[in-house]
């Protein structure tokens, strides 16, 4: 019984991948006169069902180790399901059901997890509907105009029209995007949610964000230049979109530097790598939209990687913060591999695809002549590199600081099978970065009317500005690693006792029981004397959406003394009432 | 002989089967009747379907109108006639196969929870205002009764309450008939519609000013409605669903029914009471962020959908009359569920406030899982049946580009979302009380076949909604169709 | 002297007279509605409000001399009578309104013997 409960929910999990590959032709469905749903495959989607169809099974295959939960696995093919449907609708209502459809059942799953507190379920729940309901506000608003709720170009509007929808559907994605300052419900969320389940909302539901920032040049399929006029070559509201990217991304950057947990590290750096991909749909050309396209795949594959091998640590130690950690590269050697190969995806160093993603997007920074945001790109990529290195050396490298951390075995299968996978899946892309190039993102770019980026061989990477073999790097780059290897292993016999890795921790000192000993403790702390930076990890947006809490509470308390319980003062307010307005009518004669 | 079946039979049965009660008792047969004389009623709504689709049907009663009384059955009020019965068919069957509560399985509850389905719809059905009187003091006296039926110092507290308030409104609504009646010399509803106009303004506006105030105080619109949390504190869960479902359905049909027929320009009472709509919706779902007593919480829940059928209704273009009456049916199903749970839970906690009730899906996951269905269905969010009725409401002010209700709207769908899922939030979150929680007995699943019932009917509802489609656009076309009652019943041009 | 008399005769000053005086029963049960806190007084109250709602329908729908509805005594045509209903609706709403209060009474008893209170101001049992 239990075993074919956990089968069947691994073969709902291929759902996306069957629908991925067996869809054919166009479904409609009536809802009421007026109202028709349509579901299509076009290309755009195409290329978002593909990551949804990677990404589920992967993390249906760990899930399977626990007990068998029928609730949570209904929960998870409901998502799916409403993922689907997003996915596919050519209208906006059908649109907006599988998005709610997300929304909730990915808050219920949310909730299964035992850390999530009262402020993180709400601001999850009530930042993601907000985002729907400036959605919704945007949808009606397009159908007051065209009398359509289809996602189409729209033309003949008004320019005050065009800013209204962009700023309605802008907000709404950018919410869900996480970007500054609407974010504080992702590292929350990423932070409290079942382990597994935080890969799914940075791998995947975050792309659904992207998406919906997707369907933006569908509806102006001439550029955003007409809503807004032209700055710096471009249009306005492109570059306000890139500004928000660029510093979204900068300022998360910065945040997860400082972080003491590897989830809530992680969950900012999500916001970060999202945020270059706004940039990138800011910038508008095909070569930017080409790298963001690839840049949300190679994030998707990174973040899988990275968070079920987290996840994978966490179960192994019951630890989640650096300082618990620690010398665990011998005990988990495959998790040390994922996690390494995780983090140069990450910081889109050669030779992952990472490095083509952000190679794109420079491209096409430098292509639209927007060198600030070129440059805030390059530092917030370069600071990243801090928090990747904290990543790879808080949990791996060191002495171990717990006596889980100790005795703690390698991941059971269930977890290593996706990493080894995705580990295989972002070797090859980043062998083979023409063959994204030319199977997944020019279609995506054909199907919006733009010009695709092209490729001569499949591991090739070209763009007019010059361009790299993947294999010719990844050939140098694994020579390099092995001969390091073999090297590093024939003195290493030598080496082997020179001295306990505490001895290099302690220095010769007698460490007292409250002595953090961790290298990463107060990592990232000097931060916050940085003059500018410092300033702004000092102010969050948390005091400001709890004060907006408390005036609501303070108001809904207020108008609540209205509702006593003396039946009299109730009947003397309807009296009242009633004995001024018909004075007031009486005399204004209405 | 065959059976004639006539309107009349909606408000005989009932009210026959209620003075039969001793016999019912003697046979051990009182939930069976009640259960049955529920369902009857909705199939003979059902059956009459198809005459209501081709014609009105007038059913007078000695003399025809304008001199006698009629009732008349549209498309609309055999919706909510329908409507009426299935809650009250759900309902009855929740309390018959509870195992709770026995007070409500005794002959008191039996005859009024019938006089109060009688009640509801005569007021729907009747084409004659002092009549409409009288089922409004029937309703009135029973849900009175019904709400006191514990006999327990709450349900007395709470009995004694609504019945100072409501009889001062019924007082309110006499006034206003009497006015009418010596401004008219009528009361026959048509023949009043056509004679309003020809009175000074200032008496209709203090006509008017009566009735909504004696309305709005039944109908729960605010600055009406500080009654009816104390009420729904007081009573038993299951009454109060049989008030939030079928009730107030009842008496927002009378408001807007009244102001649609008496007034031959509808827009004129339309800004007060879109106004009073959208304050009555804005106000309860913000003194809902605070309430810590499940019942209160729901009782100002169903304040906020109350208030925002009433902005829909108010708006009186036929989109939105449309999906507002869907809102009010979708909005009988989802109260009813969540507070027919609610009286499951009192079985299991003593207290239902918000810390006591932690970890509840742990012993009544079934409870909770229902509970989350009906909260997102209130919400509004798909794919469950109250998504395409606020869907509806919102494209019917989006065609002719009035924003600030949708605005509104989907502001108070927010708030009403911020306490909802705190409830569902402690509902999942780990029990304060593991020991006691040991002791409780499990679910049985028999209870809670009513409830599931309905949790169906929300799911179809919100996959399929075109199956009711064609019956509430006509609806909407009734209830706004001034000139069309007129004819039907006066059978000349107005 | 006897002038005075015709002139209350006169359909229209008979009227303002029961009108005013039926406002004034009106507001002063309406005074004891909102200023009394003893349960019985509330319902006498009400009771009051209700029953000059019913004067005004009788007063004003009724004229000096007209006869009762009823054929009888010699009578055969409704000429000269009272319109009748008026009296009915009346008749129905005292009934209702009776109905009410009884019940009304009945559970301010039953409040009173099971809590000891009889005042609309002590009655908080219901807020948490």
């Amino acid at each position: 019984m239990n075993l074919i409960t956990k089968l069947l929910f691994l073969g709902l999990s291929f759902t996306p991948a069957a629908t991925f590959f067996t869809w054919d032709g166009a479904v409609a469905w009536s809802l009421l006169n007026g109202i028709t749903l349509s579901f299509d495959l076009t290309p755009l989607s195409a290329f978002f069902m593909l990551l949804l169809a990677i990404g589920a099974p992967l993390i249906a295959v760990p899930m399977l180790r626990e007990k068998s939960d029928e609730s949570a696995y209904a929960l998870y093919a409901l998502l799916l399901l409403g993922m689907q449907l997003l996915l596919l609708a050519g209208d906006f209502i059908g649109f907006f059901i599988g998005w709610e459809m997300m929304t909730w059942s990915s808050y219920l799953l949310l909730l299964r997890s035992p850390r999530t507190d009262l402020e993180g379920a709400q601001s999850y729940i009530l930042f993601n509907l907000v985002s729907a309901f400036l959605l919704l506000a945007g949808m009606l608003f397009l159908y007051s105009i065209t009398d359509d709720f289809r996602i189409q170009a729209v033309d003949g509007l008004l320019t005050a029209d065009k800013l209204v929808l962009f700023v309605l559907f802008g907000l709404a994605f950018l919410i869900k995007v996480g970007a500054l300052p609407l974010h504080l419900w992702v590292p929350r969320s990423y932070d409290q949610a079942p382990d597994l389940f935080s890969a799914f909302l940075s791998a995947l539901m975050s792309k659904m964000g992207i998406y919906g920032l997707m369907i933006l040049p569908l509806l102006f399929p001439d550029g955003f230049n007409e809503i807004s006029g032209q700055i710096f070559n471009g249009p306005v509201a492109g570059y306000v979109l890139a500004w928000i990217g660029i510093i979204t991304a900068t300022i998360a950057t910065f945040k997860a530097i400082s972080q003491e947990d590897m989830k809530r590290l992680l969950a900012y750096s999500s916001i970060a790598q999202v945020g270059y991909i706004v940039t990138a749909l800011g910038v508008g050309s095909s070569l930017a939209i080409g790298g963001a396209l690839f840049q949300a795949l190679v994030h998707t594959l990174v973040k899988l990687l990275l968070f079920i091998t987290i996840a994978g640590i966490i179960l192994q130690t019951g630890h989640r913060r650096f300082i618990d950690l620690g010398q665990l590269i011998s005990r988990m050697p495959i998790s040390f591999f994922g996690v390494l190969i995780g983090i140069i995806g990450l910081a889109g160093m050669p030779p992952l695809p990472g490095f083509a993603a952000k190679y794109l997007m420079y491209v096409g920074l430098i292509e639209a002549h927007w060198l600030l945001l070129l440059a805030a790109m390059i530092l917030a990529s370069t600071a990243s590199f801090v928090y990747c290195y904290k990543l790879i050396y808080g949990p791996f490298l060191g002495h171990a600081n717990s006596p889980e951390a100790k005795t703690a075995t390698e991941a059971p299968w269930q977890y290593l099978i996706p990493q080894i996978i995705l580990m295989g899946m972002l070797v090859a892309l980043g062998i083979f970065p023409g063959w994204a190039i030319d199977v997944l993102i020019d279609p995506v770019l054909i199907g919006l009317n733009m010009t695709p980026i092209g490729t001569p061989a499949w591991n090739v990477l070209a763009t007019s500005y010059g361009g790299y073999d993947g294999v010719a790097v990844m050939g140098v780059f694994a020579t390099v690693f092995v001969l390091i290897t073999v090297l590093f292993l024939l003195v290493r016999g030598n080496m082997h006792r020179a001295a306990s890795p505490y001895d290099l921790s302690f220095c010769g000192e007698v460490p007292t029981a409250d002595t953090p000993l961790h290298y990463g403790a107060g990592m990232g702390r000097e931060l916050r004397r940085v003059p500018l930076i410092g300033w702004i990890l000092r102010h969050t947006t948390t005091g400001f959406y709890a004060g907006l809490t408390r005036q609501t509470q303070a108001a809904a308390g207020m108008i609540g003394t209205l509702y006593g319980s003396n039946p009299q003062t109730w009947l003397l307010l309807a009296v009242l009432i009633f004995a001024v307005t018909l004075t007031i009518q009486s005399v204004t004669g209405a | 002989m065959t059976l004639h079946f006539t309107p009349v039979w909606f408000i005989a049965v009932p009210l026959l089967l209620a003075f039969l009660a001793p016999l019912w008792v003697r046979w051990r047969l009182l939930m069976p009747v009640l259960f049955s004389a529920q369902v009857a009623l909705f199939a003979l709504a059902l059956s009459w379907i198809p005459a209501v689709r081709i014609a009105p049907i007038l059913e007078t009663i000695v003399i025809a109108p304008p001199l006698g009384i009629h009732l008349h059955l549209d498309a609309i009020a055999l919706l909510l006639v329908a409507l009426f019965s299935f809650a009250g068919a759900i309902i009855t069957a929740f309390i018959w196969l509870d195992n709770g509560a026995a007070h409500l399985r005794e002959r008191p509850a039996f005859i009024l929870i019938l006089l109060l389905i009688a009640g509801s719809n005569g007021m729907v059905l009747t084409g004659d205002i002092f009549n409409l009187y009288v089922f409004i003091e029937i309703v009135g006296v029973s849900a009175y009764a019904l709400a006191a039926i514990r006999r327990d110092k709450t349900a007395l507290e709470a009995g004694l309450k609504y019945l100072i308030v409501g009889s001062v409104a019924a007082i309110f609504i006499l006034f206003a008939i009497v006015l009418l009646y010596l401004q008219t010399g009528q009361l026959n509803i048509a023949a009043l519609a056509q004679a309003f106009s020809n009175m000074p303004a200032q008496m209709q506006l203090l006509i008017g000013l009566l009735m909504l105030i004696g309305l709005g105080i039944k109908a729960e619109l605010f600055p009406f409605n500080f009654w009816v949390p104390d009420i729904y504190r007081g009573s038993d869960p299951e009454i109060t669903a049989l008030y939030s479902g079928v009730l107030v359905k009842a008496f927002l049909f009378v408001l807007f029914h009244l102001t649609f027929i008496l007034l031959a320009d509808p827009t004129v009472a339309r800004n007060w009471l879109m106004a009073l709509g959208a304050i009555t919706m804005i106000v309860a779902e913000l003194v809902a962020l605070r309430q810590n007593d499940l019942r209160r919480m729901l009782a100002y829940s169903s304040l906020g959908q109350v208030g925002l059928i009433t902005l829909a209704l108010a708006f009186a273009s036929e989109a939105t009359t449309a999906g507002a009456l869907f809102h009010m049916i979708n909005h009988t199903f989802i109260k009813v569920l969540l507070f027919l749970l609610a009286a499951l839970m009192l079985r299991q906690y003593a207290s239902l406030k918000l810390t006591d009730v932690h970890g509840l899906s742990r012993t009544m996951p079934l409870a909770a899982g229902l509970f989350v269905l009906g909260a997102l269905a209130v919400l509004g969010l798909p794919p469950l049946s109250g998504f395409i009725s606020k869907l509806w409401i919102l494209k019917g002010f989006s065609d002719v580009q009035t924003f600030w209700p949708v605005a509104l709207i989907l502001t108070a769908a927010l708030i009403e979302a911020g306490y909802y899922f705190r409830w569902i939030r402690a509902f999942y979150a780990a029990p304060t009380d593991a020991a006691s929680m040991a002791k409780m007995e499990g679910e049985k699943v028999l209870n809670y076949a009513p409830l599931l019932v309905i949790a169906g009917v929300l799911i179809v509802l919100g996959v399929a909604p075109f199956l009711l489609e064609d019956w509430l656009q006509q609806a909407a076309q009734a209830l706004l169709g001034r000139e069309a009652l007129l004819n039907a019943v006066l059978g000349v041009q107005p | 002297m006897l002038e005075v008399l015709e002139l209350f005769d006169r359909p229209a000053v008979l009227h303002s007279i029961y009108l005013i005086g039926s406002l004034i029963l009106f507001f002063i049960g309406l005074y004891g509605l909102l200023a009394k806190r003893h349960l019985l007084k509330i319902f006498v109250s009400i009771e009051i409000m209700e029953l000059a709602v019913y004067l005004i329908l009788i007063a004003i729908a009724t004229t000096p001399g007209e006869t009762a509805p009823i054929l009888s005594d010699g009578l055969t045509a409704f000429t000269g009578m009272s319109d009748p209903i008026p009296q009915a609706l009346t008749l129905t709403a005292i009934v209702i309104g009776v109905a009410v209060t009884a019940l009304g009474t009945s559970m301010a008893i039953q409040y009173h013997r099971l809590t000891g209170k009889v005042s609309v101001g002590e009655m908080t049992e219901l807020k948490d």
